[in-house]
C-alpha cells in the first residue's frame, strides 16, 4: 500500500497543491453483485454531474496536525492524513475547501471534498495517484464511497469496500439529466440509513441491470442506460420509496425519456434524457415543468459528457 | 462477462452465441441444465440446506440429471436419480452411473413416466436420509432464477432483445430468461415452443416422439402469463431444422434446438425489424444413432417429409400429427383462462358441426 521512497520530497516541503472533485446525482444503478468467484459485494455506478465540484487546496507545514477550513469537514482532514500516511510521508498541512455541492441530498458532496482533498495533498506531493488508490482511500476515510474519483469514466464499484468490481472500460454516453428532490427535499444521513436486504430475484436482476450499463457504455447508448437505471430505481422503491414515484414515472414515459434515475441513499431524482435527441430542449422544458408542477423542488438541469454543449 | 478466474462449470454452463440470422441470436448451450443446477446447489450451500456429504435426490432421467451428477462428482455429495425404465436407455444410465449416481428405473407398466411412483420413491428416500436434498427442477425458484445469467449475456451480445423464442420442458429457462428480459424490456414478446400432447399448454397427454420437450406433468416454474404465443413442433419439422442447423451453420444440436430454431428462424423472418433471441438447450451427440442416422430416419413411417415453412394458426387447442407444426396466440394467459375460453367457444363449433351434418 505504501507509495514508496520519498526522501526527495523533503525538499519540496513548502509546496501547495491543489485538487478538484465533482458532484453527482446519485447512481444509475446500485445493489448486490457477484464478483469473478461468485461471491457478493455491494456496488453501484454513480450518475456525476461535472456542474457542482468541491476544489481543495493543500498547503504542507512542519507541524502533525492537518488543520482543515471549514473545520467541520472532518472526514476531508481524514483523507488527507490518510493520503500522507499512504504516500509515506510525515507532518501536516492546512487543507482548505470551497464546494458549491449541497449537502445531505446524495449529491455526494462529502465524497467530492474527500477526493478533492486526497487529489490536492497528492498535487502537493507531486504525486499522481491512480483512480483506484483515490477511490480506497475515500472509503478508508468515509466508510462508504461512491465512485466519483473514476470522474466520468464508468465503473461499478463497491462502495463499502473501495474497489471495482467491474471496469466498463469508457465514458458514460452524453445525457441531459432533469433533476429534482422527492420527499420534500429531506436531506438523508447516508451512514444512518441500514443497507437494504435485496432478495434472490433481485439479486440476479442486478446482474442484469449490470449487463445493460456494459452494453449501453460499450455502444454509447442512453436508451439502455436510461433502463437500467429506471429498473434500479423501482428495486430502489422497495427498499427507500420516494414520495411520488409512479407519477414521476409517467411523466417520464410522456415525454420520451430514457428513463428515471434516482439516489438509492438519498432524496434526488432525474430524468434522462438522450443529449443528442430531436426536440431535447422542448421536451426536457415541458417534463421540468411537469415535475414543478406536481410538487416536487428544485428541479434543475444537469449535463453529463456535454462537452461544451449549453443548455 | 470476461473474467479472469478459473471456473469449468461455469464455463461448461455457458452458451456459444452464434448469429443464425441478421436479427437473430441463438445461444447454443453444451448442458444447459447446469445453468440451474448450480445455482440450486449453490444456493443450498449458502443457505446450509446442503451438506458436506448429503445425499442428492431428484426425478429425471434428462439433463438435469447430467448435470448435477457432474456436480455431485466434483462436489463430493451422493446422488440418486430415480427414473423409469421407459424413459432412459442403457447407455445414459451407464453414463450416469460411471460419473457416480445411483440410477433407480422404476417399472412403467402404464408406459407415461410413472411420476407418482418415482415421486413416492423419492420421498422414501428422502425420509431415510436426515442429509437429504431435493433439488426440484419442477418447482424450485432457483431453477429459474439461474437464467438471470442467460438475460446478461443476450443484453451484452445483442443490447435490446424484442422477442424470446425457447422450448418448455419445466419452464425454467424460457420463463427464467423472459422475466429477467422484461423487467428491462417489457414489450419482449415471448414464443413458447412445445410438441403435440404435452399438457404444458393445454393439450391432452399423449405419446410424444420428442423427448426432452414438453411434459406429461404440469411443473410450478412453467408461467403462461408470460408467454405470448405458443408453437407446438412435431419431431419430423424439429429433425429437419436440426439437421439444417448443421449443414448450414455448422452447429451439432440436438432436436429440441431444432424445434426453436425452426420457429426462432420463422420469427425473425417474419418480423425482420425486431432482435430475436433463441435458446438452443442440447447438443446432437446423444442422438447421433437416431436423429443423425439415415439408417434409423428411414424406418420411421412417412420420412422423408418436407419441412413446413410456416405454422399452421389453431384457434382451437388440439394435437397435430408429428410431421405438423402449429401455433396459437397465449397472449400472456393464464392456463385456466385459456381453457375456459377454449371450453366456451368449443360449444358453438360442436353444435355449427351437427348443423352441418
Amino acid at each position: 500500500m505504501a507509495g514508496g521512497d520519498l526522501m526527495s520530497r523533503e525538499t519540496l516541503r513548502s509546496s501547495i497543491g491543489t485538487g478538484a472533485a465533482i458532484a453527482h446525482h446519485g447512481e444509475l444503478i446500485q445493489g448486490v453483485f457477484k464478483d469473478d468467484g461468485g461471491r457478493l459485494h455491494r456496488g453501484l455506478v454513480t450518475l456525476p454531474i461535472a456542474g457542482l465540484r468541491s476544489e481543495a487546496t493543500f498547503a504542507r507545514t512542519d507541524g502533525d496536525a492537518v488543520i482543515v477550513h471549514p473545520d467541520h469537514k472532518i472526514k476531508a482532514s481524514a483523507a488527507a492524513r490518510l493520503t500522507l500516511d499512504f504516500l509515506n510521508v510525515t507532518g501536516g498541512g492546512v487543507l482548505t475547501l470551497q464546494s458549491s455541492i449541497p449537502v445531505g441530498h446524495g449529491y455526494g458532496s462529502s465524497t467530492a471534498d474527500v477526493v478533492a482533498s486526497i487529489r490536492a495533498v497528492a498535487a502537493a506531493l507531486k504525486v499522481q495517484l491512480r483512480p483506484s488508490s483515490i477511490g480506497r482511500l475515500a472509503v478508508a476515510a468515509e466508510r462508504a464511497s461512491d465512485a466519483i474519483a473514476f470522474d466520468e469514466h464508468a465503473v461499478l464499484f463497491a462502495q463499502r469496500e473501495g474497489t471495482v468490481i467491474e471496469n466498463f472500460g469508457g465514458s458514460l454516453p452524453p445525457l441531459l439529466l432533469v433533476g429534482f428532490k422527492a420527499n420534500g427535499g429531506v436531506p438523508v444521513d447516508t451512514l444512518q440509513l441500514p443497507p437494504a436486504r435485496y432478495d434472490s430475484a433481485e439479486i440476479q436482476e442486478f446482474g442484469v441491470l449490470r449487463a445493460l450499463v456494459a452494453r449501453a457504455v460499450y455502444r454509447q447508448d442512453p436508451n439502455l442506460l436510461g433502463r437500467a437505471a429506471s429498473a434500479s430505481a423501482l428495486i430502489s422503491q422497495r427498499h427507500l420509496p420516494k414520495q411520488g414515484f409512479d407519477e414521476i414515472a409517467e411523466i417520464a414515459r410522456r415525454a420520451g425519456a430514457c428513463g428515471v434515475q434516482v439516489a438509492h441513499s438519498g432524496s434526488l431524482s432525474g430524468l434522462i434524457f438522450d443529449l443528442f435527441a430531436s426536440n431535447l430542449k422542448r421536451r426536457a422544458a415541458l417534463a421540468a415543468q411537469q415535475i414543478r408542477r406536481a410538487g416536487f423542488q428544485d428541479v434543475e438541469v444537469h449535463l453529463v459528457n456535454a462537452e461544451g454543449w449549453t443548455w | 462477462m470476461v473474467t479472469v478466474a478459473v471456473d469449468y462449470f461455469r464455463d461448461l454452463e455457458t452458451p456459444r452465441l452464434a448469429r443464425l440470422a441478421p436479427n437473430l441470436v441463438a445461444a447454443a448451450f453444451p448442458l444447459m441444465k447446469l445453468m440451474p443446477a448450480r445455482y440450486i446447489l449453490d444456493r443450498a450451500e449458502s443457505n446450509g440446506e446442503l451438506k458436506a456429504g448429503s445425499h442428492i435426490v431428484e426425478t429425471t432421467s434428462g439433463t438435469f440429471g447430467m448435470a448435477v451428477a457432474l456436480l455431485a462428482a466434483a462436489r463430493d455429495y451422493r446422488l440418486t436419480l430415480v427414473t423409469a425404465s421407459t424413459l432412459i436407455d442403457a447407455k445414459y444410465k451407464a453414463r450416469l452411473e460411471r460419473i457416480g449416481a445411483t440410477v433407480i428405473a422404476l417399472d412403467d407398466p402404464r408406459g407415461d413416466g410413472n411420476q407418482p411412483g418415482r415421486l413416492e420413491r423419492l420421498q422414501e428416500i428422502l425420509g431415510k436420509e436426515p442429509d437429504g436434498f431435493w433439488t426440484q427442477q419442477y418447482d424450485s425458484p432457483g431453477n429459474w432464477l439461474a437464467y438471470a445469467r442467460l438475460a446478461e449475456l443476450f443484453i451484452r451480445t445483442m443490447g435490446k432483445v424484442d422477442c424470446l423464442v425457447g422450448c418448455v420442458g419445466t419452464g425454467g429457462s424460457l420463463c427464467g430468461t423472459a422475466s429477467f428480459l422484461r423487467t428491462v424490456f417489457p414489450h419482449l414478446t415471448v414464443f413458447a415452443v412445445d410438441t403435440h400432447c404435452s399438457i404444458l399448454f393445454g393439450q391432452p397427454v399423449g405419446k410424444r416422439m420428442l423427448r426432452g420437450l414438453g411434459n406429461s406433468v404440469l411443473p410450478k416454474n412453467v408461467r403462461h402469463e408470460l408467454v405470448d404465443e405458443i408453437h407446438w413442433v412435431g419431431a419430423y419439422p424439429a429433425y429437419l431444422s436440426v439437421h439444417r442447423l448443421l449443414r448450414e451453420h455448422g452447429i451439432f444440436m440436438g432436436p429440441t434446438s431444432g424445434a426453436a430454431a425452426l420457429v426462432a428462424r420463422w420469427v425473425a423472418t417474419t418480423l425482420p425489424d425486431a432482435q430475436v433471441a433463441v435458446i438452443m438447450p442440447d447438443e446432437g451427440h446423444r442422438h447421433a444413432e437416431t436423429v443423425y442416422n439415415d439408417d434409423w430416419l428411414a424406418t420411421l413411417p412417412g420420412w422423408p417429409c418436407k419441412e413446413p415453412s410456416e405454422p399452421r394458426m389453431l384457434t382451437t387447442i388440439a394435437p397435430a400429427a408429428e410431421t405438423q407444426w402449429t401455433r396459437f396466440l397465449w397472449l400472456r394467459r393464464s392456463l385456466d383462462d385459456v381453457l375456459k375460453s377454449q371450453a366456451a367457444s368449443a360449444v358453438p363449433s360442436a353444435i355449427g358441426a351437427v348443423e352441418n351434418l
